[in-house]
């Protein structure tokens, strides 16, 4: 294979190459080297010469060569090899930059200006070979080898720095160390909020103007002493009458302006750092505020307690949090309150599965602890003496969980408490009054249904410091009581039915009448445990508490059907829309409801409702009930007669009964409705088959909308007796 | 030198194009070595870590809905002007030409409606109630009441869906199931979201459970409805001759079987599925003991009124919210029907107060005296406001109002707003003077109160970041305290 046949493949090479360069440059936090490429990363200083004088030489070759004579093929390989060459080094450059960390702004440049020198490289091998302008004006290549020549020594020459110190070609300085120095950020709690924000954000962004090196405007910043002497013009942190505290109004300049700290072209402060800077100035500008002794929701502990200083190592960044998957149970959540915050939420649920050794283990971070939620467990002193170690929390709940007063009383010593609930807690007014002496709780929720309100509003007032929610007993409004509610889904009797009346109050009397008189207070039978029907009953239910309203009679109709049909079959047909479930609907043991479009009900118009019920043998029968609805405004009336025949053969049949319901419908009168309508039979009435007729309104009164039309009656359920 | 050879070595545009492939090639090598570059990010375990992004004020929500919009002319906004102008036409320059509902636009007239209703001032803020609301009038000092929300639609489906999950359309997750997936569930034996239906008598409109549902997100974000019978949740208790460590035994094994086919199919439903059996199991323990009103002592349903024993109720609703949220479930979702009066409103809405008005006010006492308000945000509004303008027949004491966006009052208690009274809308309360606060503006604060920064707070879905807020939303700083 001949030479020229190697470069075209090297040349293709680039194409693959160069990508692959740009993608781990761009992505190359996120790399994952192995043993070997890291190890192909050492090579990184063995081959980057190659490229460079390579590189310089094709650039003086332009500067030499004013007619371009070489050999263009020749040119070509050799362009083509320095572009080679300096993408392998590039990348090889980034495998090396992930082994160890450098500084961050001199890696940037040195890798980007690497990456420029390899495509730069890569693009001259098609200006040289398409552009004609480039390859005929010798100018234009004298414009491109400056340029070329200039980002080869310059960014090259980052690398030399990395590897050799940043003066690696300057006299020895010492100046020079403290450019590149860490920014060291103290993140214990323990820590004065001068040294975890304040020292570091003046270090960073002031001292290389302000400290022992450069002394500008005679003020010092490296120091708390030398802060406090200020510069020329005196204090630089007290505010005057007319006057903010100069570091304050410096900061707060327009960067436009003379004045502005740091001067425009330095690096700035951000936007978090002015308002630290500001918030502790206004705060008084003191050294010694610890970060425990701030409140947590405090702003500036809050972007304190956040700060980390820009464009740090990676290793500082990191919070370094521990996580708190061990301390959380299905009955147990302990969480951060909020991402990056070092302090503990803590919420225990359901105390019939609490567990003192849950709360045990929280003592391995008894300092971060900022809010506890007892609400309900079952805790004792020895839960307390737990809880008493978290010295900075400042929330606790401990409503409802059946401490007394006594078994609190240490919570006390907690300095940082803020906000106490207590509610539900068994305790006399002494007792509190003990409590209370010498407490310095700020907030106490103390609602309680023991002691009552007045006087815990006169105890709360002795305490002006603390301020107290007392909540709402309602002890003097008197209310209704709301309705019971029977337990019993069927309305239906065949030998007997037990009936269950549901009251959630506690301290009521249920009193119940089973003949359609009001139960009354006095005489009516109480209800105790279940009700017992074997006929037709009307059962009216009420309820009593002394000091409440009495509630609403609950009332409800329940029917004895004693005798079930061997077989029931319609004669004529109910409306398409209202079939139910055919004639067996009317004896199904189950009520059609209050809405007639539920299919538990057969609705007639047109048609008489006519049905046959037949029995195996003849069977004797008392009463027959017919359930009906009614619901004027939906144009159902109620039935107007049912008349019944019966039969022994099916061919003859003989009227044994007709009953009318003669009764002027007024406007007024049932709009909605369910009404029960009786055939009584004479006596010794026994047949195998029973036929019944059931007429409807045939015309609806004149006060009605659709009057003159003929009315629907809806039917469901037939007791037979 | 092979002619075919250096022809092939040459550049033109087919093997400019030719080469591009090779580069790809180079790309899918470099790829090799940043493991995941190029995979779908896990959204889960992004937001795992850095939720709530800092100090968040509310740790959870009690969202009571007030489904049909009440009408806030008959309730807050007090508006003497329209009782003074009762009768007269609306004004065209205020009105503005504001498209209306079908069932208004064909009306011949607008005429102003006043309130029939007594307003008083109450609270230090000089708060205006309607005197149908005489309870929560009681708490106006904890009330951050906003009178100036507005709303994109006009109808109740797509505002009620804006509302809910910041899009008129449907399909995306509701509130509650964003709160779900971001800050999960505090106590872990029951749902984060749960959602409680109550109905007035006044002209109802339907909710559809796909105002509570997950969207794109997983389904176990989903919001529970709890039944509103005696049994908040259906199926809990197991049937006699099932043994609690049966159960144990029967879950394990059918999580075993999941996890099999999990592995073989690798449908993230299928884990879902596991851990929603966990849950309820874990629920068949918790939410007897938590939803059992025995242990409340009078003086709490003296407070939310007796009511609150029937199940179902808007008061047990409320009653049975309180308890929720302080077992920390992190979403409870009320909806309460009955609102929608386009006829006959001062009837209507003397009822629906009625259902309201002790209990809402009881919930803010409740959760104040138990310490509990400072954490917990109650959010009480509808979906959007009436018209001032009477639809219908107006005589001097009855009259309906149609369906108003362009400003209504809600209204929001503890968990870091500010309490107060805060925008104002014109004399007609027809548009809005101040402080305009946006369907989206509302989710953005909210969301901030919840130590979420919206615009941060994303979904991917088909190939889309997708947020509550949408594109749009600014958290209104007003309100916060």
């Amino acid at each position: 294979m001949n030479l020229k046949k190697w470069t075209g493949f090297v040349n293709n090479a680039l194409w693959v190459v160069n990508p692959f360069l740009l993608l781990i440059a761009f992505f190359n936090d996120k790399l994952k080297l192995g043993m070997y490429l890291e190890w192909l990363g050492k090579m990184h200083p063995l081959f980057l010469h190659f490229p460079i004088v390579l590189g310089i030489l094709i650039g003086i070759y332009y500067l030499v060569d004013k007619k371009g004579s070489v050999d263009s093929n020749k040119l070509h390989l050799i362009l083509v090899g320095n572009a080679f060459l300096a993408s392998i080094v590039a990348i090889l450059g980034i495998f090396l930059s992930q082994q160890d960390s450098y500084d961050d702004s001199l890696i940037f440049a040195h890798q980007w200006g690497g990456i420029a020198i390899a495509m730069i490289g890569w693009g001259l091998i098609y200006l040289q070979q398409y552009n004609q302008r480039f390859k005929n004006n010798y100018i234009s290549r004298v414009e491109f080898s400056i340029v070329y020549l200039l980002v080869i020594i310059i960014f090259t020459h980052k690398g030399a720095q990395l590897t050799h110190g940043v003066s690696v070609i300057g006299f020895p300085q010492k100046e020079a160390a403290e450019k590149t120095q860490v920014i060291k950020v103290v993140t214990d709690s323990n820590a004065t909020l001068y040294a975890r924000a304040v020292a570091p954000i003046l270090q960073q962004k002031c001292v290389s103007c302000h400290g022992t090196t450069k002394v500008k405007g005679e003020l010092l910043l490296n120091t708390p002493e030398n802060i406090l002497k200020g510069g020329k013009d005196g204090n630089i942190l007290t505010a005057n009458k007319d006057k903010e505290a100069m570091l304050f109004e410096r900061i707060h300049l327009d960067i436009t302006h003379k004045k502005h700290m740091p001067p425009d072209g330095k690096l700035q402060l951000t936007t978090e750092e002015v308002a630290i800077l500001s918030r502790w100035i206004k705060a008084g500008g003191d050294f010694k505020t610890k970060m425990n002794e701030l409140a947590k929701t405090d702003t500036l502990f809050l972007l304190a307690n956040k700060y980390t200083p820009a464009n740090n190592t990676k290793a500082e960044v990191k919070t370094g949090l521990p996580d708190l998957a061990e301390y959380n149970s299905n009955y147990c959540t302990v969480n951060y309150l909020y991402h990056g915050s070092d302090a503990i939420d803590v919420n225990f649920f359901q105390g019939n599965f609490y567990s003192r050794a849950v709360l045990k283990k929280l003592e391995k971070l008894q300092d971060q602890v900022a809010r506890l939620n007892m609400q309900g467990m079952p805790l004792t002193n020895e839960d307390v003496s737990i809880i008493i170690q978290f010295k900075n929390v400042e929330n606790i709940n401990l409503n409802f969980t059946k401490l007394d007063l006594k078994a609190i009383e240490p919570l006390k010593q907690l300095k940082k408490l803020k906000l106490l609930s207590i509610c539900g807690l068994n305790f006399t007014e002494s007792e509190l009054s003990n409590f209370l002496k010498g407490s310095t709780i700020a907030n106490i929720n103390i609602w309680s249904s023991v002691i009552g309100k007045t006087q815990l509003e006169k105890l709360a007032s002795n305490y002006p410091k603390t301020k107290f929610t007392i909540g709402d007993n309602l002890e003097s409004e008197v209310l209704k009581i709301n309705p019971p509610t029977i337990d019993q889904d069927s309305s239906i009797i065949t030998k007997f039915l037990d009936v269950k009346i549901k009251h959630l109050l506690n301290g009521i009397t249920i009193r119940y009448t089973t003949n359609g008189v009001d139960p009354d207070s006095i005489t009516s039978p109480i209800y105790k445990n279940t009700l017992r029907l074997n006929r037709n009953t009307n059962l009216k239910i009420k309820v009593f508490k002394p000091g409440w309203i009495s509630s609403d009679i609950v009332q409800r109709n329940f029917y004895k059907s004693e005798i079930r049909p061997d077989s029931i079959y319609l004669i004529s047909s109910p409306d398409q829309k209202y079939l139910g479930d055919g004639a067996k609907t009317l004896v199904d043991l189950e009520l059609g409801g209050s809405n007639f479009t539920n299919k538990k009900w057969l609705g007639f118009k047109d048609a008489t409702m006519k049905f046959m019920v037949n029995f195996n043998q003849p069977r004797i029968l008392h009463k027959a009930f017919l359930n009906s609805l009614i619901d004027v405004g939906s144009e159902i009336l109620p039935i107007v007669s049912i008349s019944v025949e019966g039969s022994n053969d099916g061919i003859k049949f003989t009227k044994i009964a007709e009953t009318k319901f003669p009764y002027e419908l007024t406007k007024k009168d049932g709009m909605k409705d369910i009404k029960t309508f009786t055939v009584d039979f004479p006596n010794n009435t026994s047949y195998r088959q029973y036929k019944f007729t059931v007429l409807n309104v045939q015309k609806l009164p004149l006060w009605h909308q659709s009057k003159g039309k003929k009315a629907w009656i809806f039917v469901d359920e037939l007791f037979l007796n | 030198m092979n002619e075919f050879l250096e022809h092939g070595l040459n550049q033109n545009r087919r093997k400019f194009l030719s080469k591009m492939s090779l580069g790809l090639g180079g790309l899918a090598l470099g790829s090799l070595m940043a493991p995941g570059l190029f995979n779908a990010s896990n959204e889960d375990e992004l937001f795992a870590n850095v939720l709530p992004h800092f100090a968040p004020k509310a740790k959870r929500i009690i969202y009571l809905f007030q489904n049909g919009a009440p009408s806030q002319l008959d309730l807050f906004d007090y508006k003497p002007l329209l009782q003074k102008m009762h009768g007269e036409e609306l004004p065209a320059s205020i009105r503005k030409g504001q498209r209306l509902t079908g069932m208004t636009a064909n009306q011949a007239k607008f005429p102003l409606a006043g309130t029939k209703f007594n307003f008083s001032q109450h609270g230090s803020n000089g708060a205006w109630f309607s005197e149908t609301l005489p309870h929560l009038a009681k708490m106006a000092d904890d009330m951050c009441i906003v009178k100036t929300i507005y709303t994109e639609a006009i109808n109740h489906d797509p505002a009620l869906t804006f509302f809910q999950t910041g899009s008129q359309v449907g399909n995306r997750p509701s509130m509650g199931s964003w709160i779900s997936y971001g800050l999960g569930s505090e106590n872990k034996n029951l749902p984060a979201f749960c959602v409680l239906l109550s109905k007035g008598k006044g002209n109802g409109q339907g909710v559809y459970s796909k105002l509570w549902n997950n969207g794109f997100l997983d389904s176990i974000h989903q919001g529970v409805q709890f039944s509103s019978g005696e049994e908040p949740v259906k199926y809990l208790t197991d049937p006699e001759f099932i043994k609690r460590g049966d159960k144990r035994e029967i879950l394990d094994e059918i999580a075993a079987l999941n996890q099999e086919s999990y592995k073989e199919i690798g449908d993230p439903e299928i884990v879902t599925k596991i851990q929603q059996y966990e849950l309820s199991y874990r629920m068949q323990m918790a939410v007897p003991e938590i939803t059992s009103l025995q242990n409340e002592p009078e003086s709490i349903v003296k407070m939310y009124g007796p009511e609150c024993l029937v199940p179902g109720t808007y008061a047990a609703n409320c009653l049975l919210a309180r308890k929720l949220s302080e077992n920390g479930v992190r979403f409870v979702q009320l909806y309460h029907q009955g609102w929608d009066t386009h006829g006959n409103l001062p009837k209507e809405i003397e009822g629906q107060c009625k259902d309201i008005d002790q209990s809402s006010a009881a919930l803010i006492q409740d959760l104040k005296q138990r310490g509990l308000l400072d954490e917990t945000l109650v959010i009480w509004g509808g979906e959007f406001g009436r018209t001032n303008y009477c639809q219908g027949a107006l005589s001097k004491d009855n009259y309906g109002r149609d369906h108003h966006p362009k400003c209504f009052t809600i209204w929001m208690a503890g968990g870091g707003v500010k309490p107060g009274v805060h925008g104002e809308t014109d004399e007609f309360g027809y548009n809005i003077n101040s402080l305009p606060v946006h369907v989206h503006d509302f989710h953005a604060t909210i969301m901030h109160l919840m130590g979420v920064k919206h615009e941060e707070f994303t979904y991917k879905h088909l190939g889309r970041r997708y947020r509550l807020t949408d594109v749009a939303g600014k958290v209104i700083n007003d309100l916060i305290s």
